[in-house]
């Protein structure tokens, strides 16, 4: 039997039990539509954490003590002039720079407030992508020259300073005055990074103010092919300057990419073979109807086959049903699917992907389903003796 | 057109074998209409089946239209029963949910004829019962008769070599019962070769030729000279199907 004429065999039958039908596919209808919100909201939030990863930056790294494998921080683990003995060795690494950090009050004309005191050189401008609102971040020469400048978030100058023109101000930390060189303007990520206030002072300033000490090193390279590997080679320098072997560990951008593309992977995996489980459980119930049917319908195969049906034909008719009820299914999860996704990608502010491969896919696997749990009923009807169908009521 | 020897059924399903059909030899010529009766369980569906291809004998040979069917493996059988056989059913057996019209297609869709000639040639064979103006009803939708009508274009709608009819009009008044008849005569008329079960002796003196089984044995063969002639009655025009409907 041609097949046009089997799926509108299989219509009319859908259009003839609508309710049943509905309920028949209702697993498939709550399998797909969960499996491409799943998809497209994952996609849509991996997007997204790339997207702030690459606005921070690709080619950046850091290196830090690995305090599992030390003692006691002695303070000497690092010292300023590894920056300039590591960008000497390494000369892929094209900015380097210490950070110390710490909280405490910085007091402006308006008020006082807690904020991260921050204790870099000027290459931190370049590695963090610094972006100034006004003014200038500090230079290598106030660095050496140990001025007190500082360099505050657009937010904290706000708290310091009300409506005051920032630029000029004096703010006092630990008892040591600065002035502001530049107001650093607010950043636009979504997944709320640095959302401390914070200020930035040259580190040699920063040592003197609270202590002799480094905390860990941040650098980059010209490209992001570069980053693992310089960053590998300044350990190693650092490794001997100080006769610490295995005490450093480094950590790059391109690394935690890699790890965050895999963690939003892995939990979309997850909560897809979730979905997934729906929809083999609605492939169940898409099966146990069509037996159901194929009982009901014992004359009509006999009858058929009386009529010259091969035992083919009757397969086919059967699993074209199976396949066009599960598409069915599949059609209305997918509409529902992609509308909770836009829903939720709305709520959540980012974008939702849904592309042609996911929705191909999730109809493949429809198709597949109904093919899978069509098989048994189909081949009942078709092994029916044509008499013995015949004579059943 | 039937030539069958020593033809045998027998069920094993039961604790002891059942001999259904023993031992028939039987001719049955081009044009010929023939009428099977006998008492309950004397074999005659099983006969039908046999002949209809719907089931293989446990012995004896079947050549049907020059083909020795007891050879053929279950596809060849389906193609068998689609292009030499019109099964028309004591309980009509039309498919519920469709048209007068698909329900008389449906033989032609296992053949491949395309949709255009399908439809064409199940709506000659629908006005050649009198059902013209009944095409797009449903089988709910119709009368005892005009649904036997309906089932007996389904069986002429890819001329077939023979028609086998069991107890047609078993589930039928005896006037619907007499239009069916007519048909019958009507196509026999034309051509047809007929095979005809029935328990009336009524119905079956319309045939020619009157087998008489008992207990799966052909114990009598009567040929009847002067069939009794079924009025044609007004069903080629839409009027007259119209008012039997009205008449009911
Ligand atoms: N599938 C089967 N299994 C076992 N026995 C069967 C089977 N089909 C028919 N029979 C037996 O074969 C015999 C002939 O049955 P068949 O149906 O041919 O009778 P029939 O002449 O058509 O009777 P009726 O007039 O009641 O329709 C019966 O005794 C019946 O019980
Ligand atoms: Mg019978």
């Amino acid at each position: 039997m041609n097949i046009l004429e089997s799926v509108r065999v299989a219509l009319e039958g859908i259009v003839a039990s609508k309710l049943r039908s509905v309920l028949t596919t209702l697993g498939i209808v709550i399998g797909i539509a969960a499996v491409i919100a799943v998809v497209a909201i994952g996609q849509g939030g991996r997007a997204i954490l790339m997207a702030e990863m690459e606005k921070v930056g690709t080619n950046i790294f850091a290196v830090f003590v690995d305090w599992r494998k030390s003692d006691e921080a002695t303070g000497r683990e690092f010292s300023l002039n590894d920056i300039d003995v590591i960008k000497s060795r390494v000369p892929e690494i094209t900015h380097l720079s210490p950070v110390n950090n710490t909280s405490a009050d910085v007091r402006g004309t308006r008020k006082s407030i807690n904020a991260q005191v921050l204790g870099v050189n000027a290459d931190m401008a370049v590695i963090r992508k610094l972006n100034l609102k006004s003014g200038r971040f500090f230079s290598q020469d106030d660095d050496l020259g140990k001025r007190r400048v500082a360099v505050v978030d657009e937010s904290l100058a706000g708290d310091l300073f009300g409506r005051t023109e920032p630029l000029g101000q004096r703010v006092v930390i630990n008892d040591t005055p600065f002035v502001v060189v530049g107001v650093i303007a607010k950043g636009d990520s979504l997944l709320g990074f640095g959302e401390n206030p914070r200020i930035y002072i040259p580190v040699q300033v920063w040592t003197y103010v609270f202590s002799n000490f480094v905390g860990y090193l941040e650098g980059s390279t010209a490209s992001k092919d570069q980053v693992t590997d310089s960053m590998n080679k300044a350990i190693k320098v650092l490794e001997r300057r100080h006769q610490q072997p295995g005490l450093y560990q480094g950590e790059s951008m391109e690394q935690q990419m890699q790890s965050a593309n895999k963690i939003t992977g892995v939990m979309t995996l997850i909560i897809g073979s979730i979905a997934g489980i729906s929809l083999l459980v609605g492939g169940i119930g898409v099966m146990n109807i069509m037996l159901v049917s194929v009982t009901e319908r014992t004359r009509e195969v006999g009858l058929r086959m009386a009529l010259g049906a091969r035992r083919r034909d009757i397969l086919i008719q059967f699993l074209i049903e199976a396949v066009v009820l599960c598409l069915l299914g599949g059609a209305i999860g997918m509409t529902l699917g992609v509308g909770g996704a836009f829903l939720i990608a709305r709520l959540a502010h980012w974008p939702p992907l849904i592309s042609w491969w996911t929705v191909f896919v999730a109809f493949a696997f429809s198709a597949i389903i109904g093919v899978i749990f069509g098989i048994l009923p189909a081949n009942k009807a078709a092994r029916l003796d044509p008499i013995e169908a015949l004579r059943r009521d | 057109m039937i030539r069958v020897a020593g033809l045998g059924k027998t069920y094993n399903s039961g604790e002891h074998p059942v001999h259904a059909l023993k031992d028939l030899d039987l001719n049955i010529k081009p044009g010929e209409f023939v009428a099977v009766m006998g008492p309950s369980g004397s074999g005659k569906s099983t006969l039908m089946n046999l002949l209809g291809c719907l089931d293989t004998p446990t012995s004896g040979a079947y050549i049907l239209d020059g083909v020795d069917v007891t050879r053929l493996g279950d596809g060849d059988l389906a193609a068998v029963r689609n292009r030499k056989i019109g099964f028309v059913f004591q309980n009509f057996n039309l498919l519920p949910r469709m048209t007068a019209l698909r329900n008389v297609e449906l033989p032609m869709l296992y053949c491949g004829v395309p949709a255009q000639e399908r439809r064409e040639r199940a709506l000659q064979a629908l006005s050649m019962v009198g059902l013209k103006d009944r095409v797009h009803h449903r089988p709910n939708q119709l009368s005892g008769g005009q649904v036997q009508r309906v089932a007996i274009a389904r069986a002429v709608v890819n001329r077939p070599v023979i028609i086998m009819a069991d107890e047609p009009t078993g589930n039928l008044d005896s006037r619907s019962g007499l239009e069916v008849m007519a048909i019958f005569q009507d196509l026999n008329r034309k051509g047809a070769t007929i095979v005809l079960v029935t328990h009336e002796r009524d119905i079956a003196l319309h045939a020619a030729r009157i087998l008489h089984f008992k207990d799966g044995l052909l114990v009598e063969e009567e040929i009847n000279p002067s069939p009794v002639q079924a009025l044609p009655t007004p069903i080629n025009t839409s009027e007259g199907a119209e008012g039997e409907v009205a008449g009911r």
